[in-house]
């Protein structure tokens, strides 16, 4: 007996927390909250390294925001228990309001009562002559309203004409409201029973395994199949920006070749349930082989191979060149003047990191062919050089001399050493001299065409050349080009549901919008020889068309109503 | 006066009754031609192809025929039942298709203007006559937007028509030059062929076009003029924007990425935009009570007062462009969801573009749920259309200039 009050209070605590879960003013606090929240997730970009979050917060904020999830905040148990409470309070409040409304819309009393009547906006009069029929005010009224449900009963002496548009629109507000619902239950199932993630194919090879992050930590899942990628390709538009990426995909199960399809941007490929996206491309680890030009004057090149992603050492220097990138095609603008275009591919490239004892580090992007400029002159091997390891910090080194070309090479050792010769004299005229005797050297009588260019090129190595702290300069001799093609592989069994819910929201929301609940009411009532007549109008949308409307229905039936006037019409 | 009167009742009539119901099923009856063409006829269809399928003898069998059955189906249809001639849809839908029909035609005409197709090349677009035509419709927008301000200060009927007049003509400009700079774009290679909204440039000028036709389709119904000096000083704004992009190169036309080859492309951007439109008109709503607020607690009597809607009428204003733009940007971003399931293997991957449209909707939703079921009106509400509409420029301009993601494609670059 002792335990019923407080059964009740707690019954009692429950109904109070029901109530204000589905009231009005927590959905909108809801609502901003949520939206705040989501703030946070795009300033501060979501899943990437860790060290990269480290080093640009440094280790208090770090440690702070990694506490609290920010790095994949959609995920973390606080964003998405206020997902759950908005599903709470769309629930509490469709459970409380539904059952009213649904009576609301079943309602169809005729009659009102006089303060209803009194306290609507729109409202009319006239006073007209008592024997006119009713008969005739009813189909009046009724003419001009075209669509709407008309229905007239009789109440003590009054005869109330109630019409009717739009009926159904309470139902627009619970399929609003009841979509949300689904769509957020299909997001549920989406995150609860699928996956989405990235699985890199080399062309040639085959893989199994997605990886996607989760948390801060990559995660693993093998897939019920292989992927082998036969082929990547890029198509190019003329102004070398990417048209298309293509790979060819063959499916295998227990190394049994069940499919074969391409896939590009936008057609995804479909099997056993698994959308099979083109997401993104690399190097899938190219043979390339370096020519190293040897700066000790021996003249000596040597040849090395390597792939890219890995490190290649150089005994004889102690260097190491890790390889990074590599690309076959760099479309690039050469047109000299500044605001004009004119796109051509300047050829392979490939970029790596230079490194040795008692050197700066440096990142290098090496172009295996020479610079040929817009009006097709020759302006010899050339590369980007950034000190700081960005790509952003790139500066152009123009090496002079086309080293594609082995007897540039020797004439830049032909001319450098008919320099010594002249011991240090140093006048425009001796460097002619020298480049003269060099050119004899190394091509006798039967100089280039464009020898005067190559003087020029020649002379630029000669100041440059020198001035670069490394050993040798590795430039590209060889190349096997090998992509990769970055898939996505997603399974989404909550798709279809968010799909449906998505349906219900907008054709719901049409209902809310657009179809307005409108009521119209002529209220007839006979006393003291005169018919009291009154039109009052009603909506929950849209007043400024109702009025008009109103208006207009106005007019038409004071029009009508005029043979049957009594003392002059007596409008409010 | 008489002169302007029957003008203007010719015009009522051309999209009243039978004439407006006569044009309507015309309309759709061309729709479905086309449909079927696109289903049936020679060729089939074909992406690229289709824009001038449609404008070729081809297009005017099939786009004719289904227009002759749409009218004979009207004729008959209203000749049965006459209370069909009182529905609302037909003459609420007419002039917009009228609008879009008349755009084609006008794109048609200015493109026999083209330089030849040997002239035409990508590297300099400047003798491409779109170009033009949007310069044209800049300064007639701002042309507008002075116009209206000027209605305010100096009420005058001829004032007030010269406004609306260069505000429809800024639409129909608008809407010519990218109908032209679509085809432009073919003209260039065909490879590089694509609808005009995949830029900021372009997509600028589409919400230009819907902020106006929102706010002049208002101003039509509910003899809203004063407000117009609100919607246009925001157009002339974006103007403004754009010109700046065009200075610094963005106005070219550019070959479409991989990830927007797709037809989505289509439907998601403009359906974004008729709600980004909506929004900007409630802001303007929304200003204009906080002006006119501000005016009456002063207790002003400036004559301006009376051009201005009232205070009720501007709040209704403020509330009839959200009801307009919220379903329509509602269906914009499940279209958009939709398109991201297909080219990135997910409907929603919080992606900032995808959050920030979630903002988006979250407010103005709070918006409706304040007003709707809380019934609050007035200066709250004013106050929170313009902030809605600063959050909504932030997820169109912001997002792109400043956090990166998967809709970089619509970055500065």
């Amino acid at each position: 007996m002792a335990n019923m009050p407080a059964m009740n209070a707690f019954s009692d605590l429950i109904k109070q927390l029901w109530q204000r879960l589905g009231s009005m003013s927590l959905a909108v606090i809801l609502l901003m909250v949520l939206s705040i929240a989501s703030v946070i997730g795009t300033v501060l970009l979501q899943n990437q390294d860790q060290a990269d979050y480290l080093n640009q917060f440094g280790p208090l904020w770090y440690w702070l925001f990694r506490a609290l999830g920010l790095f994949d905040m959609y995920h973390t148990w606080w964003f998405l228990s206020i997902l759950g409470f908005l599903m709470l309070s769309l629930t509490a409040c469709l459970w409380r309001n539904v059952p009213k409304m649904l009576k609301e819309m079943r309602n169809r009393k005729g009659t009102l009562n006089e303060r209803s009547l009194k306290r609507m906006e729109l409202r009319k009069q006239w006073r007209l002559a008592a024997d006119t029929p009713v008969d005739a005010l009813q189909a009046a009224f009724k003419k001009p309203l075209h669509g709407w449900e008309v229905s007239a009963v009789e109440q003590d002496g009054t005869t109330y004409i109630r019409a009717d548009k739009g009926r159904n629109h309470k139902w627009g507000y619970i399929s609003v409201h009841t979509a949300i619902l689904v769509i957020l239950i299909g997001g549920l199932v989406s995150v609860q029973f699928g996956f989405r993630g990235n699985m890199g194919v080399p062309e040639g090879k085959m893989e199994k395994t997605i990886t996607f992050s989760q948390g801060t930590e990559t995660a693993y899942l093998d897939m019920p199949f292989q992927v082998r990628c036969n082929t990547f390709n890029i198509d190019f538009f003329q102004t070398g920006a990417p048209k298309e990426f293509r790979s060819n995909l063959t499916i295998l199960e227990d190394g049994k070749e069940m499919l074969t399809s391409d896939i590009i941007v936008n057609e995804p490929l479909y099997y056993k349930g698994v959308y099979i996206y083109q997401a993104s491309f690399g190097d899938g680890g190219s043979d390339v082989t370096f020519k190293f030009y040897q700066m000790d004057g021996s003249q000596k090149t040597r040849l090395a191979s390597t792939q890219v992603y890995k490190t290649l050492n150089d005994p004889e220097t102690g260097l190491a060149i890790e390889v990074t990138d590599f690309r076959p095609y760099n479309v690039e603008n050469i047109a000299e003047k500044f605001g004009e275009k004119k796109f051509k591919d300047i050829g392979p490239s490939i970029e790596y990191i230079l490194r040795g004892e008692g050197l700066k580090p440096v990142k290098i992007k090496a172009y295996m062919n020479p610079y040929i400029d817009a009006d097709g002159n020759n302006q010899g091997s050339w590369m980007m050089v950034s000190l700081t390891g960005d790509s952003k910090d790139y500066q152009p080194v123009s090496l002079g001399i086309d080293l594609t070309n082995p007897k540039e090479w020797q004439l830049y050792h032909a001319f450098l050493s008919r320099m010594n010769e002249q011991q240090g004299t140093q006048s425009e005229k001796a460097n002619l001299q020298a480049f003269k005797l060099a050119l004899t050297d190394v091509f006798g009588t039967d100089r280039p065409d464009d020898f005067q260019n190559m003087g020029v090129r020649t002379l630029q190595a000669v100041r440059m050349l020198p001035q670069l702290p490394w050993p040798i300069i590795p430039m590209l001799d060889d190349f096997n080009h090998v992509y990769y093609t970055g898939l996505q592989l997603a399974k989404d069994p909550g798709m279809n549901i968010v799909w449906v819910g998505s349906a219900i929201l907008v054709i719901g929301l049409c209902i809310m919008f657009y179809l307005p609940h409108r009521k119209l009411w002529l209220v007839i009532r006979s006393a003291d020889g005169v018919s009291h007549i009154t039109l009052a109008g009603l909506t929950n949308r849209n007043q400024l068309a109702f009025k008009q409307t109103f208006n207009d229905l106005f007019t038409k039936l004071d029009e009508e109503f005029s043979h049957h006037k009594n003392k002059g019409s007596n409008n409010i | 006066m008489s002169a302007t009167t029957a003008e203007i009742s010719i015009m009522a009539g051309m999209n009243q009754g039978r004439w407006a119901l006569t044009r309507f099923y015309a309309y759709i009856g061309m729709s479905l031609g086309l449909g079927a063409m696109a289903m049936y006829g020679t060729g089939g269809y074909n992406e690229d192809a289709f824009l001038y399928q449609i404008l070729s003898i081809q297009g005017l069998i099939w786009g004719g025929t289904g227009a002759l059955i749409g009218t004979g189906l009207a004729a008959t249809l209203s000749t049965m039942k006459p209370s069909m001639l009182e529905g609302r849809v037909a003459p609420n839908t007419v002039p917009w298709l009228d609008g879009a029909l008349l755009m084609v035609i006008l794109a048609s005409i200015a493109a026999l203007f083209e330089p030849a197709a040997s002239q035409i090349s990508y590297e300099d677009q400047s003798n491409l006559i779109a170009g033009n035509i949007i310069m044209a419709m800049n300064i007639v927008f701002i042309f507008s937007a002075v116009a209206y301000i000027a209605y305010l200060f100096a009420p005058e009927n001829f004032i007030g028509r010269i406004a609306t007049g260069s505000a429809y003509f800024g639409i129909y400009a608008g809407g010519t030059a990218l109908l032209l700079r679509w085809h432009e774009s073919y003209m260039i290679d065909v490879e590089i062929g694509h609808a005009p909204v995949s830029n900021l440039y372009e997509v600028f000028i589409v919400l230009f076009m819907i902020t106006a036709a929102v706010y002049l389709s208002f101003e039509r119904r509910y003899q809203a003029k004063g407000m117009g000096a609100f919607v246009m000083l925001l157009v002339s704004a974006g103007v403004f924007f754009g010109i700046w992009l065009d200075s610094v190169g963005q106005a070219d036309i550019k070959p479409l990425v991989p990830a927007l080859q797709s037809y989505w492309m289509k439907i998601h951007v403009p359906m974004n935009f008729v709600g980004y439109g909506a929004f900007a008109v409630a802001c303007a709503a929304g200003m204009a009570y906080l002006v006119r607020h501000r005016m009456e607690e002063k207790g002003s009597n400036s004559k301006m007062l009376n051009v201005f809607p009232s205070l009720e009428q501007l709040d209704q204003l403020a509330y009839k462009s959200v009801a307009v733009g919220f379903p329509a940007f509602t269906l914009a971003t499940i279209l958009g969801a939709a398109w991201a399931a297909e080219a990135w293997g997910g409907y929603w991957s919080w992606d900032p573009k995808e959050t920030w449209a979630l903002i988006v909707w979250l407010v103005y939703g709070a918006y409706l749920h304040a007003r709707v079921s809380h019934g609050w009106h007035g200066k709250a509400l004013a106050w929170w259309a313009v902030a809605g509409f600063l959050v909504t420029v932030f997820c169109f301009l912001g997002v792109n200039m400043y956090l990166s993601g998967l809709h970089s494609y619509g970055r500065l670059t």
